[in-house]
């Protein structure tokens, strides 16, 4: 009990007990989720144009209370496609209509369990998609900075969730863009982000609007934005069309080109169009050709139609594929285009499926790893007080680790994961070198504390410095894949001679005395 | 140093050894460097590389499926080079006890849909859920360029507080010899059990700079700084260096066989290869620089 008291009366112990309970707050688990939220709303599906809101709380849907996954699944199950869908989120009542899909019916909502703690998973252990992307020319920085906004803004107009989009650079000095969204099924994420989205509609050769002459763009159904025409020849294709608002100027434009150019032979009345077409171009290719109605010649109108197609097998994969058209043009022409080309360097999908096994083994391995440490010290040194110790401070440092990373929200990878063995390999390390340091000069020397563990914590200091002296250039190459990992490591490897070992220190002089 | 005479057994006859033959002793750690060197030149010589590299270094595509069918590996690699016409690396995935989790199909140069494809008609296992890494052979190349100069960058910042720490040269370059030596020893070994470095297995190496670094500092520390005979500051540091040794090595194991990610499985058998010759290289030849500089101080 004496021993206990004077444990306790260490400040070194105390510090370590501190942060364990700041840890505990950052990191903040809870045992059983908190209910269920909607973590994504589908760009232009019925519960977007409903404006279900993103990141907010789901408690109802038709009519009955969820807050487990599996209800909200079966309740989603029993939906068909044209139902009428209705919510509760944040106290408020959504109603919208399910579609279908790829023969399946489609809410365009997804629904997640709420987090139980504030560790952010990494994208190799929550799966979803990491692009890396090349400026095709050299940038100024300005210009990196442009494509960083642009892009995330047209991610965020795409109503895709848990979006992080970062300059990264490796050693030679090469920049890149990093892109990594959750969820896996982003094909037309990966097109859009990857397209320059040059605009430009012509006439002839003379150039009547580009994208930065495009004012408002008209999204929703009730604007007139839609796919509206299917047909088929070999295979499907369906239409598209949405209005779009251009500036007076370019209005003015128009109305100048087009009052040069004759109507075409043939066609008479309220049908008849220009002998020249106006071509849309996106990225100086060909999206489309629209006739010019007659009645527009020589007319500054500032509304117009963009129009285009898409193909497909079946007449709904031919619906689909002309909505995805639809939705990437419309975001390119809101979000402008990006200052360079880009090309793809690097494309991840990662199942959420083997994330999660990933990530299960992962804990389970740390455990059984300290596990079996503590036996092997139980073992060396014939006292199980000095391998419980060493374990105990193991996990702690493991918890004080993370803990720090939900502070900092750095997300938990698999990379991080490796760090925070590394931590506990050198931490165990050193808590030996203590222990013998202890056990073979505990008598020999004074009393004082410092006087007695010099020589240990000189060997300690030491192998810290070169810790954090080989993780160093880690931190800056890579494109910034491995900067995880040598985070954690730094972290940890600060943890444990700074928090941990001192506390083991003084705990394990009293257990020995 | 007084001359012990040897004692029957084989515990003593090893003790006998390694502290009076322990010069002799040190040609095995220089044979083994030697040895490493030849391995990774005959290596560039016949494949123009040093180390052989996975698709995270030098561009392609791994496909991880996940299932729990029984498929076999080499039909399914032999199936899937023929009808996409360029080789193909199969290899099963499992976790705790031999429990199926899926497989990882690697493939260079070639786009991921085809391949994705092809799987799936050959497995069954739906496309959707596959985990698909795939990098240009571009970038993979100034990544690796990136790589190494990191490794580089690390020895050097290592080596720098080693001599700081020490103030001493001889001791400081025996610790950074002994890094050096597992480092080159690791990589051969590696060539030689065709483990291919990926990215992780370079966060690998830069731990294992670390670790070797522990043992060696205690081992200098307590020689140069500890009151004792040389050989009993050498005994006592070899008792806690080995169990250092021995619960990382263990701690590695168990990670080894218990995750089934590929990234964690090479971090583990890098460092697990790394720090056996650490033990050699901190007992051996640390020690042996260690007591020749102690001779050669006294004369």
């Amino acid at each position: 009990m004496g021993k206990l008291k004077e444990i306790f009366t260490s400040w070194r112990v105390w510090l370590l007990i501190l942060m364990i309970l700041a840890s505990y707050a950052a990191i903040n688990p809870k045992f059983t989720s908190d209910g269920l939220i909607i973590s994504q709303v589908d760009f232009n599906s019925s519960a977007y144009i409903n404006s279900v809101p993103n990141n907010v709380k789901l408690t109802e849907f038709n009519g009955k209370s969820v807050s487990l996954l599996q209800d909200y699944d079966a309740l989603a199950a029993a939906v068909k496609p044209g139902d009428l869908v209705k919510i509760t989120a944040q106290r408020r009542l959504f109603a919208f209509h399910a579609a279908e899909k790829d023969n399946q019916t489609y809410l365009g909502i997804a629904v997640e369990q709420a987090p139980t703690s504030n560790l952010k998973k990494g994208l190799d252990l929550a799966g979803g998609v990491r692009v890396l992307l090349k400026p095709k020319e050299a940038v100024s920085s300005e210009q990196f900075a442009d494509l960083v906004d642009i892009t995330q803004k047209r991610l965020n107009v795409f109503g895709l969730k848990d979006i992080s989009v970062k300059q990264v650079s490796d050693f030679g000095g090469n920049k890149f863009l990093l892109v990594e969204m959750a969820g896996t099924t982003q094909q037309e994420a990966i097109k859009l982000i990857s397209q320059q989205g040059k605009f430009e509609a012509k006439i002839g050769n003379e150039s009547v609007f580009l994208g930065s002459d495009i004012k408002q763009v008209s999204r929703s159904v009730q604007q007139g934005a839609g796919v509206y025409k299917c047909g088929q020849d070999k295979s499907w294709a369906c239409n598209f069309r949405f209005p779009v608002t251009i500036t007076p100027e370019a209005a003015k434009r128009h109305a100048e080109i087009t009052s040069k150019i004759p109507i075409a032979s043939g066609s008479v009345g309220q049908d008849s169009y220009l002998e020249k077409k106006l071509d849309l171009f996106v990225d100086d290719e060909l999206v489309d050709s629209l006739y010019i109605s007659s009645s527009l010649k020589g007319q500054e109108t500032t509304e117009f139609s963009i129009q285009g197609s898409g193909t497909g097998g079946t007449r709904d994969a031919a619906f689909s594929t002309a909505l995805d058209n639809m939705k990437r043009l419309q975001t390119i022409l809101i979000t402008g285009s990006l200052p360079v080309k880009l090309q793809i360097e690097k494309i991840d999908v990662i199942s959420p499926a083997l994330g999660s096994e990933f990530l299960r083994t992962a804990i389970i391995a740390l455990l059984a790893a300290v596990v079996v440490v503590g036996v092997i010290i139980a073992i060396r040194y014939r006292k199980p007080h000095i391998a419980i110790p060493i374990m105990l401070t193991s996990l702690s440092e493991v918890f004080i680790v993370f803990g720090i990373a939900a502070l900092i929200k750095q997300n938990i990878d698999l990379a991080a994961i490796a760090g925070v063995l590394a931590t506990v390999g050198t931490g165990v390390d050193a808590q030996l070198v203590i222990t013998d340091e202890v056990l073979e000069f505990g008598s020999q020397f004074s009393h004082d504390w410092k006087e007695k563990l010099k020589r240990a914590l000189f060997i300690i200091m030491g192998s810290y410095a070169t810790v954090v002296a080989a993780m160093l250039p880690l931190l800056l190459i890579g494109a910034g894949l491995l900067k995880g990992f040598a985070i954690v490591t730094i972290i940890g490897a600060s943890i444990g001679v700074f928090v941990t070992r001192p506390a083991y220190a003084r705990i394990i002089e009293v257990l020995l005395k | 140093m007084e001359e012990a005479k040897p004692k029957a057994g084989l515990l003593a006859s090893i003790k006998h050894v390694y502290e009076h033959k322990y010069k002799l002793l040190m040609l095995i750690t220089i044979g083994i460097v030697i040895l490493s060197i030849g391995v990774l030149a005959y290596q560039k010589a016949t494949t123009g590389e040093f180390v052989k590299k996975d698709v995270s270094l030098k561009g392609g595509l791994v496909i991880t499926i996940k299932t729990d069918q029984e498929f076999n590996v080499d039909t399914l690699q032999a199936q899937l080079a023929s009808s996409l016409g360029v080789s193909v690396d199969v290899k099963s995935l499992s976790a705790l006890a031999g429990q199926r989790i899926g497989y990882t199909i690697e493939v260079e140069k070639l786009g991921q849909d085809k391949v994705k494809a092809e799987v799936e008609r050959l497995t069954g296992v739906p496309s959707a859920t596959y985990t698909i890494e795939e990098s240009s052979s571009s970038l993979s190349e100034s990544f690796f360029k990136s790589v190494v100069k990191a490794l580089f960058a690390a020895f050097i910042f290592m080596s720098i507080v080693v001599f700081i720490y020490f103030r001493a040269p001889a001791p400081s370059a025996a610790v950074i010899m002994a890094a050096f030596s597992d480092l080159i020893g690791t990589i051969a070994v590696m060539q030689l059990l065709n483990i291919k470095l990926s990215s992780a297995g370079v966060a690998a190496l830069l731990m294992l700079i670390g670790y070797s670094v522990d043992t060696d500092i205690l081992l200098s520390t307590r020689v140069l700084k500890g009151t004792r005979s040389t050989m009993e500051e050498i005994y006592s540091s070899l008792k806690t260096g080995l169990t250092m040794q021995t619960t990382a090595i263990a701690a590695l194991a168990v990670l080894y066989i218990v995750a089934p990610a590929a990234t964690l499985r090479q971090i583990s058998v890098i460092l697990i290869i790394g720090l056996i010759f650490d033990a050699l290289n901190t007992w051996i030849q640390n020690v042996g620089i260690l007591r020749m500089y102690l001779e050669w101080k006294k004369k």
